[in-house]
């Protein structure tokens, strides 16, 4: 049922474009924020919520990303070479980030990519000719196959086409033998081993294609900041695209698109509800004490993610059975 | 010479505090399983707590005590709380809740204490020893020692009294435990209770001696290449680790970066090395899960995931 994800895929997509032109700039701004987070909220929950391995250096990929396509964009290439570009340097940094999981499984892995962030994190402060430092790369307006990319309206038609790419090509993935091996792995790779798959081939693979997509959602954030510094793409930014692929529903097909614009939209409206209130001295730390909570509260109630919750709202009949500490995939992708 | 010494009393007085955090992370673990990403979380309020007791113009020493208590309060009620619903969701879920702590904590301190650096009141006598050509305050040797001594102390309860006999058997096998009588949930509440104690600790003897403010809450990551470093299962691991970091952080700062800085400037065009000593921690970290995944003094097998 390919056509029918492509056919959602789209219809999203115009809605989002749709949405984008009704509410002038700062709607352009806030579609292109969903649609970069949800880019990268897709490459996460490639990782973990299918194949099962834990990362907590998603921000640095993302990093990566802007500062690649920064630099092709900066020294005259088009944008959408930087784009590529940054999702070849994405695939390559995080399969590199990934060989340590060849050895390593669940808790040490997540610690390794920990260490991977830190590490990542030093590096864009310090390696001056290519990052420029603590002061961060400014990335000047760049052109998309000769269409100037000047304004928010104008980057949201790239990164909608990029997630509407993206998305289906992920669910493409996991129609095939390698996005099925990734299943397995995540469930056990003693049983994967077992069934003859190569595990060390499918898990370096599952990084390179999360990778590149990272690389993908970071080019186009830096675009749409027109700055990568390294306090943009901190383990904060890591834990926020965590929440996502959770609070969407991890390993199911349309929780990271909920998730991203969940939680970038969350800040959003709390701004707007402590503005009315009269909060506004303290709403910074509020956004920040709100939007901890909100993830604690639905870790604990909710562990499945509102993907769960809308499907328990649906007719019976097409409800998602066999409620489970981690959700069972083959249930959640249509058949 | 005597800057290797200077430096080697500042990196164990340093280090001393890292192992009383890492301690608290390897005893949560242990016992429930659980990653505490919000350690560095309840450093950070035990030294706002501490602070704010000292303010109210309590003796420093009932003021330590007091915070302790209250972080051990805070420490069992997230457990009973937070993690307890948990206890079957996925790791990564467990993780990302831990995390979620730690950014409410963040927030409510920012409110309550607002963003600014705060001179910490004077805790230990001012002064310092000079001997042997090296310079310290009494202040790092005060909490160097109070923290070694709290770190073995730790260790010794845990292996000497009937609370930690209950605390092993309970992170050992908790049917085994359960069958012969022990409360296992309740031995899980006390140890979050006691790692958060540790780390409030923790918190103030660092507010001590870098002030305070909400940076604080960082320091509950150098847990991390700690305890792999140590072995994830090992509470003396985690002592020898911690030192053994404060040292290397240390050294690196005093005597490999000049040194690196100066190569750099030479040969290509970077002209600073940042904070290597912050990143050098997990460099450590990773060449230990590569080359002995168990830690120094972990055992093989049993605890990998």
């Amino acid at each position: 049922m390919n056509t029918r994800h492509l056919v959602i895929a789209v219809a999203v997509a115009l809605l989002m474009g749709a949405l984008s032109l009704a509410f002038g700039r700062f709607g352009a701004y806030m579609v292109n924020a969903v649609a970069i987070a949800g880019i990268g909220a897709l490459s996460l929950n490639l990782l973990i919520g299918y194949g099962g391995q834990i990362s907590f250096a998603q921000g640095a990929l993302l990093g990566v990303g802007a500062y690649t396509a920064g630099n092709i964009s900066n020294a005259g290439g088009d944008g959408l070479l930087a784009i590529l570009g940054a999702g070849v340097m994405g695939a390559i940094i995080s399969a590199l980030i990934g060989i340590p999981a060849l050895r390593l499984r669940g808790l040490y892995f997540a610690i390794a990519t920990l260490a991977a962030q830190a590490i990542l994190e030093y590096l864009f402060k310090i390696l001056d000719p290519i990052t420029n430092g603590v002061s961060g790369l400014v990335i000047r307006p760049t052109t998309i196959l000769g269409i100037p990319m000047t304004s928010d309206r104008s980057l949201v038609v790239p990164s909608l086409v990029i997630l509407v790419i993206v998305w289906v090509a992920v669910s493409r993935l996991m129609r095939i033998d390698l996005g099925r091996s990734f299943l397995v792995l995540r469930e056990s790779e003693i049983v994967a081993k077992g069934m003859g798959i190569d595990v060390a081939h499918a898990k370096i693979l599952a990084f390179f294609a999360s990778g590149f997509i990272a690389g993908l959602a970071g080019a186009l954030a830096g675009f749409a900041n027109r700055l990568a510094s390294p306090e943009a793409f901190t383990l904060d930014l890591s834990a926020d695209y965590i929440a996502m692929i959770i609070i969407g529903g991890l390993g199911t097909w349309t929780g990271p698109l909920i998730g991203a614009a969940f939680v970038v939209l969350l800040p959003e409206a709390i701004q707007r509800v402590g503005e009315a209130a009269g909060l506004s001295d303290i709403l910074s730390p509020l956004r920040e004490l709100a939007f901890g909570l909100l993830i604690i509260l639905f870790l604990i109630f909710e562990p499945r993610g509102l993907t769960a919750l809308l499907s328990r709202l649906k007719p019976r009949s097409l409800a998602v059975p066999a409620p489970g500490a981690v959700p069972a995939t083959g249930e959640s992708l249509p058949p | 010479m005597t800057l290797v010494l200077q430096l080697a009393v500042a990196g164990l007085a340093i280090g001393s505090v890292y192992a009383l955090i890492a301690i608290g992370v390897v005893l949560i673990y242990k016992c429930s399983g659980v990653v505490n990403f919000a350690q560095g979380a309840y450093a950070m309020v035990g030294a706002y707590v501490s602070y704010a007791l000292l303010r109210a113009g309590l003796h420093p020493v009932l003021a330590i005590i007091g915070c302790m208590v209250v972080l051990g309060g805070l420490g069992s009620l997230t457990e009973r709380l937070v993690l307890r619903p948990m206890l079957k969701a996925p790791l990564v879920a467990v993780m990302m809740v831990t995390l979620g702590l730690l950014i409410v904590a963040r927030a409510a301190c920012l409110i309550i204490w607002g963003p600014d650096q705060i001179a910490f009141p004077k805790v230990f006598p001012e002064g310092a020893i000079s001997a042997a050509g090296i310079f310290v305050t009494y202040n790092y040797i005060a909490a160097g020692i109070l923290a070694l001594v709290l770190s073995f102390g730790f260790l010794a309860m845990y292996q000497f009294t009937r609370i930690g006999l209950q605390q092993r058997c309970a992170a050992d096998n908790t049917r085994a435990a359960l069958a012969i009588g022990i409360h296992v949930s309740n031995q899980v509440s006390i140890a979050w209770a006691m790692s958060a104690a540790l780390a409030g600790l923790a918190g103030t003897l660092l507010a001590t001696l870098n002030g305070l403010s909400l940076d604080l809450a960082g320091i509950g990551m150098i847990a991390f290449p700690v305890i792999v470093v140590g072995g994830l299962s090992s509470l003396f691991g985690a002592l020898v680790a911690g030192l053994l970091l404060g040292l290397l952080q240390s050294f690196t700062d005093g005597l490999l970066s000049p040194v690196l800085e100066d190569f750099l400037r030479e040969h290509t065009s970077i002209y600073s090395v940042g904070a290597l000593q912050q990143v050098v921690p997990y460099a450590l970290l990773v060449l230990m899960l590569l080359v002995r995944p168990q830690g120094l003094f972990g055992r093989r097998g049993t605890e990998r995931v």
